[in-house]
């Protein structure tokens, strides 16, 4: 509702393009393809319930490159992520009817 | 059954309500928030239920079982080393999905086990069903339901609790696909016999491919070579499996199990979007929740003023009477003395501090219950990168503002020692609500609530520079934040009642008869002229450096127990009533001496907290710390005064 960032109509979804959680459009629905950077980071996030396969989305980020906030589809949970640690996340556009 | 108190672990993801349950069922034990990692060591309570005693013990939440904040270590000891005899696994049933992750993996410690379903209203306001029996039969454990906030489901759960314990119900592991499970069963077969077994062998076998990465993986493998071997080919296997490292590969098979359970046993209707969504939606923007910020603290430090300050004035007249009337029936004698110092420790506390603290610790309250410090935290990050720090450390700066003690405590959430201890050393300069209550209390009182504003400001300026200062020194570069953010939730009245009732409890006990004995012994100091031995060795520092009258010396010595007590003995130091303090003390001289005694040391409960969470040498460079800045700043004060 008080989504700042416009909505990119154009070029998404773009089926199999993978990116960073950084450059995805909010509130689109993806899959996380892969968690790179360390074991630490990964075991983290594992044990918040982000997991390779899960459908997420982007749902709001703060200012002067502060942090995102993410939903996970699947658990329903949110997590804020530093933008370092968001970058370390790929993703790809997933069909909206997903579930 | 033997006579032996049997032991029950709460254990659960943060935040999933175990304390609020705890409270529910042992009484005013634990503190609890809606913020992640409030408990962060264990409450502890025993409990009668019919004619027997259970010892309960609430844990700090926990992801998963791969402990990574040092709160976390806590519930494993507990779970490993003091083999409790049932684990409560409580869950928020709003959340199941994920939290069924964990139950998953307690399960597979196969200690006898009951699963609690709370916060079952906002699960049902989301929209969702929960089939219990269904969930039963899948998880092969009992399950309640319950409402802590309302105290709902606790009888049927200790009387589950009781049957669980009395036919020693111990429960099956879930299964992992089968190609997983056969090389965990290989590696179980292959534990050396002197292997040290925790809980049964498969667990064990588990831990031991998660360890991977880990400490303790090295402890493992350097006293069984042979088995580091075996060890190393299972993780090669699994890895090779789904092509991903050995440890992700069992948190995603837990993960499918979960979701598997959750989709036979859950149906979700999409719910409306509720009105505390639409109202988290506008509290997470990135402008206008910044500026939602900014308006309340403004606005709670303005309400308790608004509060606070007439009740002040009401509150302090038949106090002030009854010294005046002392002083003119008795005149100078000891007794007299004595009995004006009683007045004003007792006229101190009701007065001063009850106008200010009590609103102030409603409100802090409010906020943690509703789940607004989390959010605080996502929206300063960027601000607190600037200042070396992330945000994670925000709610506990927030956390200070009532008290520094449990913000200490729970800087245990920060995954970096290095973040910790700059954490932990920044907080004894946020103003606590016991100082806030005096810089409202005299600042505002008595100069004007802009200058107790501006007085708020240059605190917070101090620790600002601190932070950047102090990263600077402990370079490394602080690692990235990752916070959940939990659900907005509605205040319970309760809680908040509960919490504040808890502080204001310490401040009874405590500090106030502190207060009062100390009024006292000044003024039995004073009736003895002992007051001036001290005065006079700390004049050349106090009236020298400081240009303060130097009888307000021996209120440092009251300072160093409690904060405000310095400041509310200098009316009985200096021999005047509240509202006459402006006669004896300028307005710079004022301002000077609450600077000073704001920063100068950690109170005697945050230096006690500092030294066992983070040891001796933090507290002692905390304690430097905080006398060199006050110093150093009240003496800017003083100096700015002079030249404007």
């Amino acid at each position: 509702m008080f989504g700042h960032r416009k909505e990119q109509t154009e070029a998404w979804p773009l089926t199999g393009r993978v990116c960073t959680l950084l450059d995805v459009p909010q509130g689109r629905k993806f899959r996380i393809v892969e968690i790179k950077g360390g074991p630490g980071l990964h075991r983290r996030l594992l044990s918040l319930g982000f997991h390779r396969g899960d459908l997420i989305a982007l749902d709001g980020e703060a200012l002067l490159g502060g942090p995102v906030l993410v939903k996970n589809l699947n658990s329903d949970t949110r997590i804020a992520l530093g933008r370092g640690i968001a970058r370390k996340i790929l993703v790809e556009p997933a069909d909206e009817n997903e579930r | 059954m033997n006579d032996r108190v049997p032991v029950i672990v709460f254990v659960g993801q943060p935040n999933s309500g175990k304390s609020t349950l705890f409270n529910a069922i042992a009484g005013f034990k634990a503190q609890t928030s809606n913020f992640p990692g409030t408990t962060v060591c264990h409450a502890h309570s025993e409990v009668a239920w019919k004619d027997r005693i259970y010892s309960i013990v609430d844990l700090p939440g926990t992801y998963s079982l791969t402990p990574q904040e040092p709160q976390e270590k806590v519930v494993l000891t507990h779970i490993f080393k003091e083999r409790p005899d049932l684990i409560v696994n409580v869950i928020d049933a709003s959340l199941l999905c994920r939290n069924l992750e964990l139950t998953v993996e307690l399960l597979e410690l196969e200690y006898p086990m009951v699963v609690v379903l709370n916060m079952m209203d906002l699960a049902e306001k989301k929209g969702l069903t929960i089939e219990v029996e269904a969930l039963e039969k899948k998880l092969g454990l009992p399950v309640i339901k319950t409402v802590a906030t309302r105290g709902q489901g606790t009888r049927e759960l200790m009387d589950r609790v009781e049957k669980v314990l009395a036919e020693r119900q111990t429960p099956r592991h879930l299964k992992y696909s089968g190609e997983v499970e056969s090389r965990i069963k290989k590696l179980t077969e292959r534990l050396p016999a002197d292997f040290p077994v925790i809980a049964n062998p498969r667990f064990t076998a588990i831990r031991a491919i998660e360890a991977e990465t880990l400490a303790v993986d090295k402890f493992i493998l350097d006293n069984n070579p042979d088995f580091k071997n075996d060890l190393d080919q299972v993780r090669q296997e699994l890895s090779a499996l789904r092509e991903a490292p050995a440890y992700e590969v069992l948190a995603a098979e837990r993960h499918h199990l979960a979701l598997k359970i959750f989709e036979d046993c859950c149906r979700v209707r999409h719910a409306r979007l509720s009105g505390l969504e639409k109202l988290d939606s506008f509290i997470m923007h990135p402008v206008l929740g910044l500026f939602l910020l900014l308006l309340v603290f403004a606005g709670m430090f303005y309400l308790i003023f608004r509060v606070g300050s007439p009740l002040e004035a009401w509150l302090l007249k038949p106090w002030e009477a009854l010294r005046l009337g002392i002083q003119e029936k008795y005149g100078q004698n000891l007794l007299a003395e004595l009995l004006v110092g009683l007045v004003q420790g007792i006229g101190g506390g009701v007065a001063i501090v009850f106008p200010y603290f009590i609103p102030l610790l409603l409100l802090m309250g409010f906020l943690e219950d509703i789940g607004y410090l989390a959010r605080a935290g996502f929206l300063m990050d960027a601000f607190m990168h600037r200042l070396g720090l992330h945000g994670k450390s925000v709610p506990l700066f927030i956390l200070g503002f009532g008290c520094n003690v449990p913000a200490i405590m729970a800087t245990r959430i920060l995954e970096s020692r290095r973040d910790r201890i700059i954490t932990a050393l920044l907080i004894p300069f946020i103003p606590c609500a016991a100082r806030t209550t005096i810089i409202l209390a005299l600042v505002a009182f008595l100069l004007g609530p802009w200058w107790a504003l501006g007085f708020y400001a240059l605190n917070l300026v101090v620790v600002a520079v601190l932070s950047s200062l102090l990263t600077r020194i402990f370079k490394y570069s602080s690692p990235g934040l990752i916070l959940e953010i939990p659900g907005l939730k509605w205040p319970s009245l309760k809680n908040i009642l509960q919490k504040t009732y808890f502080n204001l409890k310490e401040f009874i006990r405590f500090a106030w008869p502190i207060l009062i004995a100390g009024s006292v012994l000044l003024s039995l100091l004073s009736f003895v002229n002992f007051d001036r031995l001290v005065n006079a060795i700390l004049s050349p520092f106090v009236s020298g450096l400081l240009g303060l009258p130097s009888e307000l010396g021996v209120t440092l010595i009251f300072g160093f127990l409690r904060k405000e007590l310095s400041l509310l003995m200098m009316f009985q130091a200096l021999g005047v009533g509240y509202e006459q303090l402006l006669s004896v003390l300028s307005r710079a001289q004022l301002l000077t001496f609450v600077t000073f005694v704001s920063f100068f040391i950690p109170c005697l409960s945050t230096l006690a907290i500092l030294w066992k969470e983070l040891g001796r040498k933090i507290a002692m460079v905390s304690v430097l710390l905080n006398l060199s800045v006050a110093v150093l700043v009240s003496w800017l004060v003083r100096l700015a005064f002079s030249l404007f």
